[in-house]
């Protein structure tokens, strides 16, 4: 009888086990020591000390975010709430007809209300029925709409974490990709994002942490720019006072 | 071209056939100066350069320095998240088996971003070998892949290609003519390619770190096939070469500091993906199975090794490509390994422990030390290439011929008799085989050099012939000191000789 999928698993299991100990006794060997099993101390660790300090004001995070983002060939503005978001949003879909659009399903985004305001367009939230393949959905999406869970100014990046109400497909499938960064969001430095990673712990990381900065791009051809090779080609950062 | 290319078998005739293709001399100058100036830019702007990557540097030394207890600590950490992690000692290992779980899902088709690791083992031969689709989707490796060729450089693999190649090349596979106009052809490469990852069944990624706190792998990419990859398709295998951990999320800051300037200079690549285990069981995308393959391939032969131990430092950003005089001349693929540039030319030989094989490829270096220079975790190469060669020659593959000539020159140089009968023979020669004041004979030991270059003929008269006469000529030319002068530099001339210096 061939091997089912599951016994093949646990085979290679046991046999990585079994490897993953002499792998380890070989590396220590050839380092000529015995094996270190408790945690080194490490010298150093992250960035250089004098970068720890380096904060901008908000202005200058969000002046910074701007220009960074919009360097990378990306959108970027600052507008004084979710309502002008939401007219934000609204006119884009009028202007460039998107007739599928996929958000998040988070609270921020529910409050823009743009089924009302977009009552021609398919607006899906990801995520909220079953037997849905949601894939599909983000990938005939024309507009996809998310939160950020953090922003970096220096690098004019976001961050988008995955879980069960955001999907990692809707910030990757669609044409367009509308990103809305809390202006409590954004910080200075990816040095004040990542070490949260490490203070959550390894249980309760979500499945994708994604770092987005600008548009889907390639310089492949001819060291020719191109644009939305296979992520959004069209990308929008909008920064919003938080009421 | 490109047939012709494989088939060389030294540095010097892949090196040949690099340059005599215009183009991808030109192209290769371009791109390497174009990334160059990038990371030169981007680390100006950045500041304080030199410290971040000593910092770089350290973390890396302190991760390799105790590899054993970190890559346990990964594969610990990683298989609590549900990932399936492997071990493979060789390329033919971890080769086996990702077909063994390939052909268990029953795949048809897999979908892979760029992953030097898979280059290494030549995988797609092997997929397709029992029948499975393998597909590159970065699109440069998509290009090459179409051609069959392999990447001529790390970071953009496809630099040796004009867009009417690619044009002609897309326009196959389209089953139409498409304009060689860069938009267009991109525009059908993501049309094809989506289709592709939503049928794919496996899609499998490199790594360029894997943090061993919580067992996360990242990967930085610019065009979003990476998180496709990783995103769409059921099955998840990741190839990952054993050096490539750093302890913690809190490191990363500085790899994504240092990796995307020295590569592209960007700030940061467009996507730069943290992925830990395979989907929650709530989430509605992401793989449902994840298995990362620990592949060892000849890395560990550096551990221990003093001389060559940094290798294993590499962040594989390419930098040092790009400030090489040597690569930017004769592009990738004169190399002939995997990995080119100064980069290739000490990991290929190290990697596949045979000097004797990839001998040539340590000599396709000045020894500028441009390399080290522009490394972002100061790995110095040019050093390596020292070793390299030192250890080529105690292992027996000298040259001979050198070896005799440098022996036979020594003999006849140490004994001023035997010089001038030499330089007599030699002018002698030079009137039977000098035109134009230049000899171009391509035989026997001036075959390397005339091939190239012109030898000059000998003077009919040497230095020594007429040292004599210059010695008389200065005396007589030479016009009387002043008597006030010559004192204060005889008196000068003892008080050195006394105070025993350096002279």
């Amino acid at each position: 009888m061939a091997e089912t999928h599951q016994e093949l698993l646990q085979r290679l299991e046991a046999a990585s086990k079994t490897r993953q100990q002499a792998f380890m006794d070989e590396i220590a060997g050839k380092l000529n020591r015995p094996r270190v099993l408790s945690k080194p101390v490490q010298p150093f660790r992250g960035a250089p000390e004098f970068w720890l300090d380096f904060n901008w004001t908000l202005e200058e995070k969000i002046e910074q975010f701007i220009n960074n983002y919009k360097a990378a060939g990306g959108h970027a503005f600052h507008l004084s709430g979710l309502d002008e978001v939401r007219s934000f949003i609204v006119s884009k879909a009028n202007e460039m007809s998107a007739a599928y659009i996929v958000r998040q399903d988070q609270e921020e985004l529910a409050s823009l209300a743009l089924e009302e305001a977009l009552p021609e367009a398919s607006i899906r939230v990801w995520n909220s029925e079953e037997d849905v393949n949601w894939k599909a959905k983000a990938a005939e999406a024309d507009f996809g709409i998310v939160r950020a869970d953090y922003a970096a100014a220096y690098t004019g990046s976001v961050t988008v974490l995955s879980d069960k109400t955001k999907g990692r497909s809707v910030s990757l499938l669609p044409t367009v990709l509308f990103v809305l960064i809390p202006e409590s969001r954004l910080k200075t430095r990816l040095g004040e994002i990542l070490p949260d990673f490490d203070t959550m712990g390894r249980e309760n990381l979500p499945a994708g942490i994604h770092f987005i900065s600008g548009p889907s791009r390639s310089a492949d051809i001819e060291n020719d720019l191109t644009i939305g090779v296979h992520g959004p080609g069209v990308v929008y950062a909008l920064i919003y006072k938080e009421s | 071209m490109s047939a012709a290319r494989g088939q060389a078998s030294s540095v010097k005739e892949r090196a040949d056939l690099a340059l005599n293709d215009e183009f991808l001399r030109k192209a290769v100058k371009f791109t390497t100066e174009r990334l160059r100036s990038g990371k030169i830019q981007a680390a100006e702007q950045h500041g304080n350069w030199d410290d971040w990557r000593e910092r770089g540097r350290q973390i890396r030394l302190h991760t390799i320095a105790h590899l054993d207890y970190y890559l346990n600590e990964f594969t610990n950490n990683a298989r609590a998240n549900g990932v399936h992690v492997h071990f493979a000692q060789t390329g033919a290992e971890a080769v086996q088996i990702s077909l063994q779980i390939a052909q268990s899902k029953s795949a048809k088709s897999v979908v892979k971003s760029k992953s030097m690791v898979s280059e290494e083992l030549h995988l797609n031969h092997a997929l397709e070998g029992v029948g499975i689709e393998a597909i590159e989707t970065d699109l440069g490796e998509y290009i090459i892949q179409l051609a069959g060729e392999t990447p001529s450089h790390i970071i953009i693999p496809a630099i040796h290609k004009n867009r009417y190649q690619i044009a002609d090349l897309l326009s196959k596979e389209a089953g139409e003519e498409l304009a060689p106009d860069t938009t267009i052809l991109a525009g059908f490469v993501r049309k094809k390619l989506r289709e592709k990852f939503l049928e794919a069944d496996i899609g499998m990624t490199g790594c360029n770190f894997a943090i061993a706190e919580t067992g996360s792998m990242v990967l930085f990419e610019n065009e979003g096939n990476a998180r496709m990859v990783t995103t769409v398709p059921k099955t998840q295998i990741t190839l990952m070469g054993m050096e490539r951990i750093i302890p913690s999320w809190t490191d990363l800051e500085v790899m994504a500091t240092l990796l995307p300037r020295s590569a592209t200079g960007q700030k940061l690549t467009v996507y730069m993906s943290g992925i830990t285990g395979p989907k929650r069981s709530a989430d509605a995308d992401g793989p449902e199975e994840m298995h990362i393959i620990i592949v060892d391939n000849g890395r560990s032969n550096q551990l221990g090794n003093p001389e060559f131990q940094e290798l294993l430092n590499c962040i594989r950003c390419g930098a040092c490509l790009n400030a090489c005089p040597v690569y930017r001349h004769i592009g990738g693929h004169a190399y002939g390994g995997t990995y080119s540039g100064p980069i290739g030319a000490v990991l290929t030989p190290s990697l596949q422990s045979n000097v004797g094989e990839w001998d040539d490829i340590a000599n396709a270096s000045s020894l500028c030390g441009a390399c080290y220079e522009a490394c972002p975790v100061k790995i110095p190469l040019h050093d390596m290439l020292v070793f390299l060669r030192r250890r080529k020659v105690e292992a027996g593959y000298d040259n001979k011929m050198e070896t005799i000539g440098m022996k036979g020159f020594a003999a006849v140089a140490g004994k001023s008799k035997r010089l001038i009968t030499a330089i007599k023979l030699g002018q002698l020669g030079t009137k039977l085989v000098a035109r134009d004041g230049g000899i171009r004979l391509k035989i026997g030991p001036l075959k390397g050099w005339n091939t190239y270059r012109v030898l000059p003929s000998l003077p009919s008269k040497s230095f020594r012939d007429q040292w004599d006469k210059l010695q008389q000529e200065v005396k007589q030319d030479t016009p009387a000191m002043d008597p006030a002068m010559k004192a204060r530099m005889e008196a000068f001339q003892q008080k050195r000789q006394g105070g025993n210096g350096h002279g």
